[in-house]
């Protein structure tokens, strides 16, 4: 058990600590406490997982006090090592050629890599979704090959195309929509991953494994040709 | 039915209601008024306003109705004016109901010592909700209508106004405030105690770079003797971010969801709308 205790974060948030350290094993019991949460109706606004905390946020400071006291005794005889239900297993089409990898060369010069070595390096990992943050449906998945390895731009980019493929520090992403932002763009995803018109609104969701598949830019614009709805996406890439 | 059109934008105009949430586990933001005080007293004037409310950023829009009619109230302190169909203008105070008729024009000049002000609309604006809420977050591209409104947007409301009779607010009171009471932060230690100490003891100026996400403040660098940077964790509207430049950012309504810069202290959540309202160039100060 990682959980070390609940703080008062402002006047009307709690934040539940984990540690300080990010792990799988810690993310796991944090998005097990997470769905735990979900189920206790605390009159919450708002939870919001991420690596190695939990941060609630209520309407009132009189709703977060007794929350707090609800959560503490809820943690106390929990069994946080069970493992989430519901999870995914996705295998995602992604295509590393150069229109769609704005940053592939340059990360290939600095490690010393070849094409053809970065591609399998990322896609030769299955990778644990840790949480959804920063943008909407935005997914931080991990943990990469350590050759791959690579600090954020110095200077964020102004826009990055839609459902780029993202690397920074010991992490990949997929950027759900066009946005700023400081990851190095190594491949593109050939479906939309956030949908207004489906429940799961996130493809990815906590605790879903993704593994990406190289295609052929060919492959790529057959595949988003056919603008997959959610469903779509779902049935063929997921398990 | 009853139409208007908007026929001037003036800036930032967006579709707000009391936020948007839970939904923040998915990377999507409250998002809410900036200042849901002024909201609140208008609701007393127009109590059918369906929380559909337009908010105004430093210059009011103008709209005008196309067909039917319409009742208004505008909230904040700004002037407001009624181009009617005869060309006679008339002066109507914040705070009471505004009837407008086919062809008239509502105009709201600039807000004065303030930045955010509101319309309300009897019957609200006629919108379906987005994730359970009708507020705009123009970064993420999320609302009933999920952009800034431009010249030309339309509004129907098909319910017509039950009653002309003239409503007005007389005891709104917003208070001004440049002194703001602040939590601990969950990195306080981050920061060592003479920089604490400058943090309390020297103003802030609100910048030119502060809208609906965040307000970039400026005065003496807060610098943490620990890291900058920190693991990307949950955040909330009134949380103070320090990141390397050491010039701290309040984070407002439209915040992203997690952010990786150590926070040194939480607005006290009275007072986000309070800040929200102080122009670029308010010098202001922060109290444990």
């Amino acid at each position: 058990m990682f959980f070390k205790g609940i703080n008062h974060y402002g006047n009307l948030g709690l934040i539940l600590d984990f540690g300080s350290n990010s792990s799988q094993p810690i993310s796991q019991e944090v998005n097990t406490v997470f769905a735990l949460l979900q189920g206790l109706d605390l009159s919450q606004l708002n939870i919001i997982p991420s690596f190695n905390k939990i941060v609630v946020s209520f309407q009132n400071s009189q709703d977060r006090n007794q929350a707090q006291a609800v959560i503490e005794h809820t943690l106390a005889k929990a069994n946080l090592t069970n493992s989430q239900k519901d999870r995914k297993t996705w295998n995602i089409p992604a295509c590393y050629e150069d229109s769609y990898a704005l940053d592939r060369e340059r990360i290939q010069a600095t490690h010393g890599l070849t094409k053809e070595e970065v591609i399998s390096r990322h896609t030769g990992v299955s990778y644990y979704t840790y949480y959804i943050g920063f943008m909407p449906g935005f997914p931080y998945l991990g943990d990469l090959d350590p050759s791959l390895i690579t600090p954020r731009l110095a200077t964020p980019r102004i826009q990055i195309p839609a459902r780029s493929i993202g690397i920074a520090k010991e992490h990949t992403c997929v950027y759900p929509k066009v946005s700023p932002g400081g990851w190095n763009i190594i491949g593109q995803v050939p479906f939309n991953i956030f949908s207004l018109e489906h429940s799961r609104t996130s493809l990815f969701l906590p605790g879903d494994t993704i593994q990406f598949q190289s295609i052929s830019e060919k492959e790529f614009i057959q595949i988003q040709s056919k603008d997959l709805a959610f469903d779509e996406v779902i049935k063929e890439f997921s398990q | 039915m009853n139409r208007f059109r908007i026929t001037r934008t003036g800036t930032y105009l967006t579709i707000q209601d009391w936020g948007r949430f839970h939904y923040q586990h998915l990377g999507i933001s409250p998002s809410g008024m900036m200042d849901p005080r002024i909201p609140e007293a208008l609701a007393a004037v127009i109590p059918q306003h369906q929380n559909q409310f337009l908010e105004f950023a430093y210059v009011g829009p103008s709209l005008k109705v196309e067909q039917g009619a319409i009742k208004v109230s505008v909230g904040g302190q700004c002037n407001i004016f009624v181009q009617k169909n005869n060309n006679t203008q008339i002066e109507h105070a914040p705070y009471t109901s505004i009837n407008l008729f086919e062809g008239d024009e509502l105009t709201i000049h600039s807000t004065i010592n303030s930045v955010y002000g509101y319309i309300a609309f009897e019957n609200g604006l006629g919108l379906e909700p987005c994730l359970q809420s009708f507020a705009t977050d123009t970064k993420a591209q999320i609302g009933s209508v999920n952009r800034p409104l431009q010249i030309g947007d339309q509004f129907k409301i098909s319910q017509d106004v039950s009653s002309w009779e003239l409503q007005s607010n007389e005891e709104v009171n917003i208070l001004k405030q440049t002194n703001f009471k602040v939590h601990p932060g969950p990195q306080l230690h981050y920061f060592a105690d003479e920089v604490v100490q400058s943090f309390v003891s020297s103003p802030y100026t609100i910048t030119t770079q502060s809208d609906r996400m965040g307000l970039r403040l400026e005065g003496e660098p807060l610098k943490s003797h620990v890291s900058h940077d920190i693991l990307s964790e949950g955040i909330l509207p009134g949380c103070i971010q320090v990141p390397s430049n050491g010039q701290p950012i309040v984070l407002m309504r439209d915040i992203p969801c997690t952010g990786g810069y150590p926070k040194i202290a939480i607005l006290d959540s009275e007072d986000i709308s309070k800040i929200a309202q102080l122009p670029p160039g308010t010098k202001i100060t922060f109290d444990f």
